[in-house]
């Protein structure tokens, strides 16, 4: 188990370089800098000066291990869309309307989910299983800015139960938590209805059944252990990716998040941002899969011993 | 001897699934008497595991009565069967799948004691590792996953963990089929002792006819949810009435290629039209209908065939 948490950690830490060098190289291959700006054109000898103190100047490998210096010592710069603060501030302050509001989501909308899967799996073919099946296949193939949308018309503009945005008091934060809530339960429904079936059509359910357990219990105690691997498994990476803000959501809902920032940061070079921005994400998505597939070993006895299959 | 105790362990009157218009199982009688062995053979798709299931009340029938050790136990509700699930158990042929992953070996055999409430937890664990014994593995097993133990080892935990009631009918569906020929035998051999030992009444379904040769007291063939012959298994070898009955003797495989017989499987067809017709002199004498419908009828020795009677022979 040791070693295989330690492979995993080199294996990241490989990743992580490799995500880096390829979006630095993507970020300055995008022709244009800071400073191009059409608003307010910079004479020229301005221009050179500010990329010159920025470092700008200097070539492409040299600019990457300064960065990367920088962010071993854990100092990820200024960004250039607002030069008052660090990335680092920018990125707390801007993370707790995408956690909150995604965090939420998925944390609401995972267990909906799994019970409405855990629903259909039980009465297959009823109209609890179409309800189901239709809820999770829309949920997975609307957009999510359709979705946003909607919500916003129907129970702000029509009903007016909530306030049409998204952030200050909890009742704005309604909307845009049912937005992101819908992801996760439509991919929990299908999850936990597939996995419960598969539990439930193998032969030591029947054996259970034969020897006299009540159904209730076969669920609970047996089905439902062996359906949750999948559905744990899935969680860290399903909350990073919706708990680090959706453009469309944070734009819909006019949440100041993080979302809003991958999308900024590009249109305007604004490197060290978008730099760490990403990297965030991969280190986050890196380290979530490493968790998931560390609860997956300690949970499947096939793993947890080593592998001795014969 | 009363009346209870002269009554077979498991019997089937005219038990019959449909689903929709399709008849699965069509109007069967089984028999298993204490201490014997009953293999119900035939092609998969003719209906002997849903006979199998519904002997165990896992599949409801459409029609017909089961009666376990004399008692009726067809319309009792699931509450009221469970003191009879005791006494009727049933062992599977996918090995893996038939034990839950996440589970010792010790706590799948120890479970049904604990469904039924019997002992306490420590005794329950006591009474696994003495199953583990009595089915040829080390106690030291109870701690283990089903995945670390080969097929053939699995289908032994399957049997413990399906005789730790003590029942008295045990259903086993194609339980060596998926197993090594030498490891096959091996659980023939663990059945047919702890047969003897526990005074077991066995339904041993299987398409297996060698195994069935060595395990069965009678055996009964289906096809397509039908009976059609059944008898004491040396008469079935020797004396096969009906055309897919020998069929399915014909695609025994043969070890000596100098005795290797032609291979006749029929197709359905083929069948239909080899029904074989015989005169009521042929007959043991009993209430018959002169029709064109097949019937299943008595030939000597309580061997049975279904054959279309008619005077016209």
């Amino acid at each position: 188990m040791l070693s295989f948490i330690i492979r995993r950690t080199l294996s990241m830490l490989a990743t992580f370089i490799v995500v880096s060098i390829v979006i630095f190289l993507m970020m300055h291959s995008i022709p244009g800098g800071p400073f191009d700006g059409y608003d307010m054109p910079l004479p020229d000898n301005i221009k050179a000066r500010l990329m010159a103190d920025l470092g700008l100047d200097k070539p492409l490998w040299e600019q990457y291990l300064r960065y990367m210096w920088g962010v071993f010592r854990l100092d990820f710069g200024v960004p250039y869309q607002s030069p008052g603060e660090t990335v680092m501030g920018l990125i707390a302050h801007a993370w707790v309307p995408s956690l909150v509001l995604g965090g939420l989501g998925v944390l609401i909308g995972a267990p909906l989910g799994i019970l409405l899967g855990m629903a259909a799996a039980l009465k297959r073919n009823s109209w609890i299983d179409y309800v189901a099946s239709t809820i999770a296949t829309l949920g997975l193939t609307i957009p999510v800015f359709v979705i946003s949308t909607l919500l916003i018309l129907v129970f702000a503009v029509w009903l007016k139960w909530t306030p049409a945005s998204g952030w200050g008091e909890p009742r704005r934060w309604i909307l845009p938590i049912a937005a992101y809530a819908a992801v996760p339960m439509a991919t929990y429904a299908r999850y936990a209805r597939s996995a419960m079936l598969d539990t439930l059509n193998k032969p030591f359910v029947t054996v259970l059944r034969a020897k006299g357990l009540s159904e209730r219990r076969i669920v609970f105690q047996h089905v439902l252990r062996n359906s949750a691997i999948p559905m744990i498994t899935i969680f860290l990476p399903m909350f990073v990716g919706i708990a680090t803000g959706s453009i469309f959501v944070e734009k819909i809902f006019r949440v100041p998040g993080l979302g809003a920032y991958f999308v900024s940061s590009i249109e305007k070079r604004d490197y060290p941002l978008e730099m760490a921005l990403m990297l965030l994400i991969s280190a986050l998505f890196c380290i979530s899969y490493l968790v998931s597939d560390i609860l997956y070993a300690l949970l499947n006895p096939r793993i947890r011993l080593g592998g001795k299959d014969q | 001897m009363n009346a209870m105790a002269e009554a077979p362990a498991l019997e089937l009157k005219g038990i019959t699934k449909r689903y929709d218009a399709q008849t699965v199982v069509d109007r069967v009688d089984l028999r298993v008497h204490r201490n014997a062995t009953v293999a119900l053979v035939g092609e998969s798709g003719s209906g002997k595991t849903t006979t199998g299931l519904m002997a165990l009340r896992l599949i409801e029938p459409s029609d017909g009565r089961i009666l376990l050790g004399g008692e009726d136990v067809t319309k009792l509700s699931q509450k009221d069967l469970r003191p009879f699930r005791r006494r009727m158990q049933v062992v599977f042929q996918d090995s893996y799948a038939s034990l839950d992953p996440m589970m010792t070996l010790g706590e799948i055999i120890a479970e049904p004691l604990s469904i039924h409430g019997i002992g306490t937890r420590d005794e329950r664990g006591d009474e696994a590792r003495r199953w583990l014994s009595k089915v040829g593995l080390d106690g030291s097993y109870a701690t283990r996953y089903p995945h670390e133990l080969s097929g053939g080892q699995r289908q032994r935990v399957s049997v413990a963990r399906a005789l730790i009631l003590g029942p008295s009918v045990l259903v086993a569906d194609e339980p060596t089929s998926a197993l090594d020929v030498s490891v096959k035998a091996q659980i023939v051999n663990l059945l047919q002792d702890l047969q003897a030992d526990m005074g077991l009444s066995m339904l041993f379904i299987s398409h297996d006819l060698s195994v069935v040769r060595s395990l069965a007291d009678e055996v009964v063939v289906m096809l397509r949810g039908r009976v059609v012959e059944r008898g004491p298994t040396e008469r079935i070898f020797t004396h096969a009435h009906h055309p897919y009955t020998r069929s399915l003797l014909d695609a025994v495989p043969v070890i000596d290629p100098k005795a290797r017989r032609r291979r006749s499987f029929l197709s359905a067809a083929e069948i239909s039209a080899a029904t074989p017709r015989l005169r009521p002199a042929d007959i043991e004498p009993q209430p018959l209908v002169d029709t064109a419908d097949p019937q299943l009828v008595a030939l000597a020795g309580s061997h049975f065939v279904e054959a279309i009677v008619s005077e016209r022979g």
